[in-house]
């Protein structure tokens, strides 16, 4: 794209990133300029390719584990849940109750988490600096639960293919529920600073819009999909790990423009928030851990899983040739299909939109590249 | 459930281990051979084999989960067939695996789904080395940077992408990850010498 | 003229010193005084590895089943040993564990059957050099020595 374009004397090309503070990560996204306005960009990508799918044949079932929290790596436990009920399916096992419960939790603090990390860089990204230390302060109450659950704050490793490994610790029903209590003032507070504040409506409203038939085009999942006005959410769709059995909302809103999708996500967490009273209320008490063998070598076969990760849709294609290794193992990450619709949304906009909109897509390059 | 036995000696790190032979098993033929899936028995796939005919090779179901086998020439008009007339209006996922013993040497797979229906149906055809499928853009914008990783990742060229170029590997680099015959250590030495000015990047 | 009264007292300027030293409150401060006062991690903190001995006679609790070693995706846990002819039993000669490399993952921890090896709370692990990272038996038996520092 960018060759003929120099000879154009009102175009510019300007390179953003790959060390760009407020993209995220290493992206590169190459803006085709006419004055302000965005006249097309192309996003360069890769820079983070660590060839997670490759590792994936190289190793055993259990041994693969651990890396794919290394993908979304601000949301490792939904990464792992994905990857153990991908394995589980293939296994045709299912994780006994009181792992499903706790499942539920970590995951559902982790999108609180990764929803924070998200408000607090996007909100950053506008100018508003505030935000960020109001929200890596009850994020680090969220990663001292998963710290004390598992030993690990942000790589964690939480479930095992077919359960967990870890009982609760004392204090667990007690942490999750102060932080049950804990969180949704904080909620309001980070509203009241910013939902009604002009500056942040201004930089927001009606910037990057992005249709239900456009989502549904790109293949755009999660919130963004959601602030478009499409009611879906798999959690609900196609319940997983006993999500059916807790009460909540999938909260849309219709403009699809970056404001609604900061409302979305902030109704997000207030929902995760009453899943886990919920999940926490009624755990059952019982194994941990299903009628997994030792080494793990699941039927010839394959499988799609997906999951509802904080981003969006996150799917595992396993394929098992009978051996202890994973055949192939492919991650359908949806920061990847996410940012393909970067392009729709900036063009025609001005340059500063254009950080907010990458802000708004949420993506982690980890994710992105793998 | 830590304890898995790895197929050889411990002390290399395991990426060394697995030159070429992964043994898929002994299907030589067709992979779902082994695997147990039953006969896919619907409405909708009744209407796939009347309306395509010789084309759709096999309707099947496994683990819950229904999948359609075409041939290399019918994966684009189910998709399109499944997107106009069934509601299959998003394209989740396409990705491929490579199966080195066999003639058709990859699965292109296709993930669709229906947001109406709440259904996910895959589609599945085996082409060899070196043919090019054509691409799934005209009907599904997301196709675009998903073939563009499949060609990345297999060398799988797709007839009438618009932007036919790697996404994640450099431009310039030669050899496609994730073939089997390609090692996990393995890797462009000309293109890191040149551009990172070392000897070798392990 | 209350306007002009609250401008007058500067009562906008108190309300917002009052916050700020609300915040002040040593319940509100989160500054830790790292080196001289280190913080105390989860009791399942997957930190720097130790080989467990038994306190009683000194010996180490490793039975040289190779388990870990083969446990570890990244394969740097290396094991050797040498048969006893006289117990019949495998006595453990070298242990290596290259930290470098480590993801601390936990599996060999988990993969052990007698707890010999295992991730402690440990957390410094910084070397000068590269090869300070593998750590062979004594190292993995006495753990990392951090200097202390006072406050």
């Amino acid at each position: 794209m960018p060759d003929s374009t120099f000879l154009d004397s009102t175009e510019l090309v300007l390179n953003m990133g790959p060390q760009h503070p407020s993209t995220h990560g290493v992206l590169r996204v190459i803006l085709k300029l006419d004055g302000e306005k965005v006249m097309g960009t192309s996003c360069v990508i890769g820079y983070l390719h660590r060839g997670v799918e490759k590792i994936a044949e190289n190793r055993t079932w259990a041994q693969f584990n651990p890396y794919v929290d290394r993908m979304d790596y601000v949301a490792a436990v939904s990464n792992g849940l994905g990857y153990c009920l991908a394995v589980e399916k293939l296994l045709g096992v299912e994780a006994p109750p009181r792992a499903q419960a706790v499942r539920v939790i970590l995951t559902e603090l982790n999108r609180i988490a990764s929803h924070l990390v998200w408000l607090g860089t996007h909100a950053l990204d506008i100018g508003a600096i505030t935000p960020v230390f109001y929200c890596f302060r009850e994020r680090e109450e969220a990663l001292n639960i998963f710290e004390k659950y598992c030993g690990a704050r942000l790589t964690t490793h939480a479930f095992r293919i077919g359960g967990l490994l870890y009982e609760t610790y004392d204090g667990f029903e007690r942490e999750v529920k102060a932080f049950c209590k804990m969180f949704p003032p904080k909620v309001d507070e980070y509203e009241e600073l910013l939902t009604n504040n002009r500056i942040w409506a201004g930089r927001l409203k009606n910037v990057g819009v992005l249709t239900a038939d456009e989502c549904k085009e790109y293949g755009v999942t999660g919130p963004v999909l959601r602030a478009a006005g499409v009611k879906w959410d798999l959690r609900k769709a196609q319940p997983y790990s006993g999500y059916e059995k807790y009460d909540f909302e999938i909260p849309t809103r219709e403009n699809g423009d970056t404001y609604d999708r900061y409302i979305v996500r902030m109704r997000e967490m207030r929902q995760a928030v009453r899943i886990i009273e919920q999940a926490v209320e009624g755990m059952p008490e019982g194994p941990i851990m299903g009628k997994v063998p030792k080494v793990i070598k699941p039927p010839v076969g394959e499988a799609y899983v997906s999951i509802e990760a904080p981003k969006g849709e996150l799917g595992y294609y396993v394929v098992s040739d009978g051996s202890v290794q994973p055949y192939r193992v492919r991650v359908r990450p949806p920061s990847f299909v996410n940012l393909q619709a970067l392009d729709r949304m900036v063009r025609g906009g001005l340059v500063a939109d254009v950080v907010a909109v990458i802000g708004t897509l949420d993506i982690v390059l980890g994710e992105v590249d793998r | 459930m830590a304890d898995e036995q790895k197929p050889e000696g411990s002390q290399q790190p395991p990426p060394a281990a697995k030159p070429a032979a992964p043994k898929p098993a002994a299907p030589a033929p067709k992979p779902p051979a082994t695997m147990a899936a039953t006969p896919w028995t619907s409405e909708m796939a009744r209407d796939l084999k009347e309306r395509f005919g010789e084309r759709v090779k096999e309707t099947s179901t496994y683990l819950g989960q229904n999948f359609i086998v075409t041939t290399p020439d019918g994966a684009i008009p189910v998709l399109e067939y499944l997107k106009l007339e069934a509601d299959f209006d998003y394209l989740v996922d396409i990705t491929a695996v490579d199966w080195p013993k066999r003639a058709d040497r990859f699965d292109l797979v296709w993930v669709v789904y229906s947001f109406a229906r709440n259904e996910r149906v895959r589609i599945k055809t085996c082409i060899f080395d070196g043919f090019k499928p054509p691409t799934a853009v005209g009907a599904h914008l997301t196709a675009n940077w998903l073939e563009r990783e499949v060609f990345d990742m297999f060398g799988i060229e797709f007839d009438g992408h618009p932007d036919m170029r790697r996404i994640l590997m450099p431009d310039e680099w030669s050899g496609h990850p994730l073939r089997k015959d390609y090692s996990i250590l393995q890797q462009d030495q000309r293109w890191v010498q040149e551009n990172l000015g070392i000897e070798s990047g392990q | 003229m209350v306007k002009l009264l609250r401008k007058i007292f500067l009562v906008d300027l108190f309300t917002g010193l009052m916050v700020t030293f609300r915040n002040q409150r040593p319940k509100y401060i989160y500054t830790e005084q790292y080196p001289g006062e280190r913080p105390k991690v989860a009791e399942r903190y997957r930190g720097a590895p130790r080989l467990n001995i038994n306190p009683e006679n000194g010996e180490t609790l490793c039975i040289s089943c190779n388990l870990c070693a083969l446990a570890c995706p990244e394969g740097l846990i290396v094991v050797t040993s040498e048969r006893n002819e006289q117990t019949k039993r495998k006595d453990l000669t070298t242990f290596t564990y290259d930290t470098s490399r480590c993801m601390f993952c936990g599996l060999c921890e988990d993969a052990c059957p007698v707890d010999a090896l295992e991730l402690t709370q440990d957390f410094e692990l910084a070397t000068y050099t590269r090869e300070g990272q593998i750590w062979d038996r004594q190292m993995l038996e006495e753990g990392p020595r951090p200097t202390p520092y006072k406050c």
